[in-house]
């Protein structure tokens, strides 16, 4: 393996284990290492010494306890926001599939109330908050069928609600992503 | 302590441990340097040398802190760096722990200058 593809493995390693930065805060810290390293590269050269890209290396440590120093603080420095302790406690187990699972299920419910409140301008007739079951239920949503043994009870109140629970339920779920995001192995 | 006698680099890394936030700032006192500057700097003394590993993530540590700042900065052809340089709240954290340093040094002469049997007399005595 030649100097340059050792050095590209280990920043792409590097990259990897710092996933839970910041893309700019990542990409930073990779393009001072990455200059670092061919910086003395150069030096090396120009002083006609042996260009040993694995020792200079190993002066930066392994690619994920070298990523660990930049990124522990995430994980041990901020206090977690209100309400995300519980989150806290579990995310040095979460799993990927917890972290889809959640990321797929929050903002397709974030979409669909967006939806509705767009769908409301459209087609106001169907769309809209029913009373169902003797006042037991109620039904939301854009319907095909208008129920006609009910009134509907939001009228336009729809569409602020709507929309600030589905932009609040987006938002909402990137900060619990956030937390959750799987750390990379 | 024998082991430290026998081998004074492993007493270097302990005083290490605890100084060399105010040896980063001290070096970066009056002076704009990149982290290469800063390394060859620390490697020029016997017991300031420290790796890339333990350097780089220090010094972003005291970026977020607030210690110091970092600037990418290209000259002519060569490659951009990143220069780092005190802010003012480094400036002043590095004369609080210049003042603790020299406290602790004091306090260590004091105790070498004063070996027993005879009771530490107090201080400025």
């Amino acid at each position: 393996m030649s100097d340059r593809e050792m050095v590209r493995d280990y920043l792409n390693s590097l990259m990897k284990f710092l996933s839970r930065l910041d893309k700019e805060d990542a990409d930073d810290v990779l393009r001072e290492i990455e200059c670092h390293i061919y910086d003395v590269m150069e030096i090396r050269q120009e002083n006609g010494q042996i260009i040993d890209a694995g020792e200079i290396l190993r002066g930066f440590g392994q690619p994920r306890e070298l990523a660990s120093q930049y990124v522990d603080h995430i994980l041990e420095g901020a206090p977690p926001p209100m309400g995300f302790r519980a989150i806290q406690k579990i995310k040095s187990g979460t799993t990927k599939g917890l972290y889809w699972t959640t990321a797929i299920f929050g903002y397709l419910f974030s979409a669909v109330l967006v939806a509705i409140g767009l769908l409301k301008t459209i087609n106001p007739d169907a769309v809209g908050v029913w009373p169902s079951g003797n006042g037991e239920s109620v039904v939301i949503g854009a319907m095909s069928r208008i129920p006609t043994d009910t009134q509907e009870i939001l009228g336009w109140w729809i569409i602020p609600i709507a929309l600030g629970l589905g932009l609040g339920g987006a938002y909402l779920t990137k900060r619990i992503l956030n937390v959750l995001k799987p750390k990379a192995r | 302590m024998a082991d430290n006698i026998k081998d004074p680099s492993k007493w270097d890394v302990q005083l290490r441990k605890g100084t060399l936030e105010l040896v980063i700032l001290s070096l970066l006192k009056g002076r704009n340097l990149y982290g290469l500057e800063l390394l060859g700097q620390l490697q020029e003394l016997e017991t300031t040398a420290i790796s890339e590993g333990t350097l780089y993530p220090l010094l972003d540590r005291l970026k977020r802190d607030g210690s110091i700042d970092a600037k990418w900065h290209q000259e002519g052809d060569t490659r951009p760096r990143k220069y780092y340089n005190l802010t003012k709240n480094g400036q002043e954290k590095l004369t609080d722990l210049t003042d603790r340093w020299r406290k602790s040094v004091e306090d260590i002469e004091f105790l070498l200058e004063n070996p027993g049997p005879q009771k530490l007399p107090k201080k400025g005595k």
